[in-house]
């Protein structure tokens, strides 16, 4: 059977493209459009969408014709582990303070790869917790306290 | 004559032992703070600079604060090339080819390239201060709302050749750029867009937030694709310094970055990131293989390199001229002066000379010593990439978690790094280069508010382009560069490029 | 491992054990949020006062920037924090007016905070490029209403002091003029210097260096009085310009409940750091003067962050315009 057969890369980029152009279209629809002399806030940016939509559509298009590589496997376990990090860093930093926050952070994204064993990401942690607390609190001063009031400061 | 007796000035006040003391000091923890993943020259600058008002006299103070500057961003460079984490605009360039090369095991000739082509923008560029300070605060000027736009679009239309992929999505990239810079509170009507309601998000999205996510953490992400069957990232290290036939190639592209890294430096809010970006796509377009930009092309260090040391030099003149910060480390700069006593503005030359010449030639010493200082460094910096990656990662979130919560002590912020984490990865699967992105997140905001605050300034006359002499000047580059771009034979080149990178 | 645990625990007891002991204040560093970036003039201000204070208070006093959204996100941090005395905001004249000009706003400006004192007030000075016609402000009131359709005044955006000021003026002369935002001081006097721009209003923090250089021109003063570093430089009211007084003022907040012996003792600091020589030196080479005793009090930071809400919404609201 010969159907349209889509290149997934490219596919993909060009739903992306079409996908947040119509997400900022959107969100710019609500906005005051003015006039091309007098351009508000919503002008420039339905713009910028369309354009990234029309990008969106050429490479859709370019995509059922030219077959690339294909997209590879995916990091999940990484996924998983290393973008909680920050996050994780944010909600606790100013709770727990900064010395639990960096110990943990860097616990957790220890164990994105398979090759960390528990006792080299204890010590890697305790190791990085202990050289952020020297640099940045004790060193550089920064207003970060060590322990925050959810540990009862 | 009265340049020399100016330099001598300065050079006998920058060369006092304790003004070369607080020099070095400077360097060396910009340099060591600036290193540390996710940390550029701003965060390096404001965390460093409670510092300085412990030291008593201003000349020092500044002077060591300089030292920071150029300690942070020779670090923020070496951080880029060694793991693809540029924690500031300009170094998002050096990212490009730099990290390539360290990937192909070049890494000390990498870093040497960009020590080489720093310290030699870095007197070229001390120098040009010296001596057109003043004439080049006129032209500065001269720039006005109408001449940003049209320069703007110069950078725009350049910046495709940055891709090394498909042009389509570079250009995709570019827009998605302007539009996230567009994230924020509207500068004209005050109505605040894209921020989904939150408030923190009030003032647009954090640079190096958005750059360590879409640099950083999506390479971090691509490297622990394969574990079991890819050894890490780096291949046999060879050779620490460049070789004879990379100093051939060099040596032109720095210059020409040099130059146009000055020149554009001069320029408030985009002039670092411009001068970069300008100066890779003039490599590009000179090199005798543009095939291998992209892949670890030595001139895509060192033009770029050096373009951003002069600009972070010359973006010192309007401050100093005019006393006006033209980006977030001139602000800081300034700040400095006025806790030291020194109101920066049009008068200090005149009034404070030995401050005035000092930091000029404090400058020269600061990239002497910063080249001293780094060569001997290479080694290490390099020992540091035979760090098994699974040891090296927790240690770089931890320090890009702390380095961007710094900044604004915005927790947000690391929601952003999160968040484009997986933005960038994302992109980095559909084979879309990140570097456009960022060049249109930084120009995003800019044009739109010029373009606006150009028609408001004409009264709605859009001929205002065409009719000032500068914009008009730089809108024939503009469409002479668009000529280039789809020239037929610039294009064959390009299909070439095309089908040996999906070969 | 279990060894490692247990030092790390250690330590963390021993820290916590010698944060618990709390007897007299201040007994361990305060934090003072400035709502802007770090080397701003608010951010200046309070880094000379926060270093005077600390002399007397025996504790240092370390600055956060928690910049953002007009001031509103640190002032926000500051109201959700421990009212214990340490943590405090500087802010300035925006604290009263982002009241108006936001109208969602995560704390309720009048309730949320308890008052130190007022730190200082930064007049204005209004300026224009160097070859603009007008000779004086008399001449420049009559210029502007003539040509209200060709002067452009610039802002360093909204909520901004320049902002806040162009609004005052053209409340003042009943004339509106086309404005033109920037974003941040910096750009805006580029433009000015270079002539792309009419006029501004801005803070003598700004523009004292540019105006004694003769790089701008300037008209008058929105203070009560004339001030000493420019003092053939008229006040807006001697030209006729009734009740036309713009003042940058700061002002130290704490979290409301902070008990009153705390934000009078640091009531008592913030006087005595406002006479420090250093702090009134470095105050005067931006055009402004430390407030008076009476003037660091918390009853006196009190009614003037009334006083400026009540003044400002009618004017914020004629012109319209919204933060969010």
């Amino acid at each position: 059977m010969k159907s349209i057969r889509i290149d997934s890369t490219n596919g993909l980029c060009g739903a992306f493209f079409i996908a947040c152009g119509l997400f900022f279209a959107y969100q710019s629809w609500i906005l005051d459009m003015g006039t091309a002399l007098r351009m508000g806030p919503g002008y420039f940016p339905l713009l910028l969408a369309a354009v990234l939509v029309l990008l969106g559509i050429f490479v859709l298009v370019q995509a059922t014709r030219v077959q690339g590589e294909p997209i590879g496997p995916l990091a999940w376990r990484g996924m998983l582990l290393i973008l909680p990090a920050p996050i994780f860093f944010g909600l606790t930093v100013r709770g727990l303070g900064f010395v639990p926050a960096i110990f943990i952070t860097a616990f957790t994204a220890s164990f994105a790869s398979v090759r960390m064993k528990p006792l080299a990401a204890l010590t890697l942690s305790v190791g990085v917790t202990f050289f952020s607390y020297l640099v940045f609190s004790k060193g550089l001063n920064l207003p970060f306290r060590p322990f925050g009031p959810w540990l009862g400061f | 004559m009265e340049l020399i007796d100016n330099l001598i000035l300065g050079f006998t006040t920058a060369s006092t032992l304790w003004n070369l003391l607080f020099c070095l000091i400077g360097v060396l923890l910009g340099t060591l703070i600036g290193v540390l993943p996710g940390i550029g020259a701003t965060a390096t600058i404001a965390m460093l600079l409670p510092i300085t008002f412990q030291i008593g006299d201003p000349v020092s103070a500044l002077i060591m604060l300089a030292g920071v500057y150029y300690g942070a961003q020779y670090g923020g460079s070496t951080t880029a090339i060694l793991i693809n984490m540029p924690g500031e605009s300009s170094s998002a360039v050096t990212a490009i080819d730099g990290y390539q090369m360290a990937r192909n095991g070049r890494a000390g000739a990498a870093l040497a390239t960009a020590a080489i082509g720093s310290f030699f923008a870095g007197t070229v560029s001390t120098f040009l201060i010296a001596l057109f300070a003043i004439p080049l605060t006129a032209i500065a000027l001269k720039f006005g709302a109408a001449e940003f736009v049209s320069l703007m679009v110069v950078g725009l239309i350049s910046s495709i050749a940055l891709a090394h992929g498909s042009v389509i999505k570079a250009m995709g990239m570019v827009v998605l750029g302007l539009l996230l810079g567009l994230v924020g509170t509207d500068v004209i009507s005050g109505a605040p867009r894209f921020n989904l309601g939150i408030r923190e998000y009030a003032d647009g999205l954090n640079f190096v937030a958005v750059a360590v996510g879409v640099f950083g953490i999506a390479e971090i992400l691509r490297n622990l694709e394969n574990e079991h069957d890819r050894s890490v990232l780096i291949k046999k290290v060879h050779g620490l310094m460049p070789t004879r036939e990379d100093f051939r190639r060099m040596a032109a592209p720095i210059l020409r970055g040099t130059a146009l890294g000055s020149v554009l430096g001069i320029l408030p809010g985009a002039g670092a990131i411009l001068g970069s970006f300008a100066s890779y796509t003039v490599e590009k377009r000179m090199s005798a293989h543009p095939e291998e930009f992209g892949k670890g092309a030595i001139e895509g260090v060192a033009g770029p390199e050096s373009a951003n040391n002069a600009g972070a030099q010359t973006s010192f003149i309007p401050m100093l001229t005019l006393g006006i910060p033209t980006n977030p480390v001139m602000a800081l700069m300034a700040g400095a002066m006025i806790i030291q006593g020194i109101v920066p503005g049009p008068n200090v030359a005149t009034e404070q000379p030995s401050l005035f010449w000092g930091i000029i030639a404090s400058m020269w010493i600061g990239n002497l010593l910063l080249i001293v200082l780094n060569l001997p460094l290479i080694g290490l910096w390099v020992k540091l990439l035979t760090v098994p990656y699974y040891i090296l990662f927790p240690i770089i979130m931890a320090f890009c978690s702390i380095g961007v919560y710094s900044v604004n002590s915005n927790v947000y912020d690391l929601y952003v790094v999160a968040f484009f984490g997986i933005f960038g990865y994302a992109l980095m699967k559909m084979r879309c280069e990140p570097a456009p992105l960022l060049l249109g997140f930084v120009l995003g905001p800019l044009l739109e508010e010029n373009l606006r605050r150009a028609m408001i300034l004409s009264k709605g006359d859009p001929t205002t382009f065409i009719t000032r002499p500068i914009s008009a000047t730089l809108l024939v580059l503009a469409a002479a560069v668009l000529v280039i771009v789809f020239l037929p034979a610039v294009k064959k080149k390009r299909a070439e490029v095309f089908v040996e990178e999906s070969a | 491992m279990r060894k490692l645990l247990a030092a790390f625990a250690a330590a963390t007891m021993l820290a916590l054990a010698s944060g618990a002991q709390a007897q007299t204040y201040p007994d361990r560093p305060i934090t003072m949020v400035v709502p802007f970036a770090a080397g701003g003039p608010t951010d200046t201000v309070t880094r000379l006062v926060a270093e005077a204070m600390s002399k007397d208070l025996g504790q240092q006093i370390v600055v956060e920037n928690v910049g953002g959204a007009g001031g509103t996100l640190g002032a926000a941090r500051v109201a959700k924090a421990d009212p214990d005395g340490y943590t405090l905001l500087l802010h300035h004249i925006g604290m009263a007016t982002s009241a108006t000009l936001y109208r969602k706003l995560p704390y309720d400006t009048l309730q949320a905070f308890d008052y130190v004192g007022l730190v200082t007030d930064v007049p204005m000075t209004i300026v224009a490029r160097k070859d603009f016609e007008p000779a004086d402000i008399k001449s420049l009131l009559d210029y502007v209403k003539a040509n209200k359709d060709k002067v452009t005044l610039a802002n360093a955006g909204i909520g901004a002091a320049s902002h806040l000021c162009g609004m005052m003026f053209m409340s003042a002369i009943q004339t509106p003029l086309v404005t033109v935002p920037y974003k941040g001081t910096g750009p805006a006097m580029t433009d000015l210097l270079g002539g792309q721009v009419d006029m501004m209003c801005d803070q003598t923090t700004n523009t004292t260096k540019q105006i004694k250089a003769g790089t701008i021109k300037a008209y008058a003063v929105t203070s009560a009085k004339r001030l000493d570093v420019l003092p053939d430089l008229p006040t807006a009211e001697e030209a006729g310009l009734a009740g036309f007084q713009v003042g940058i003022w700061h002002g130290i907040y704490a979290p409301k409940g902070t008990p009153a012996e705390i934000t009078e003792r640091l009531s008592k600091s913030l006087q005595l750091a406002l006479k420090d020589a250093n702090v009134a030196a470095r105050f005067a080479e931006l055009g402004t003067a430390p407030s008076t005793e009476a003037e660091a009090t918390p009853a006196a930071l009190k009614a003037k962050l009334e006083s400026e809400i009540a003044r400002w919404k009618p004017v914020i609201e004629a012109a319209g315009q919204f933060a969010d």
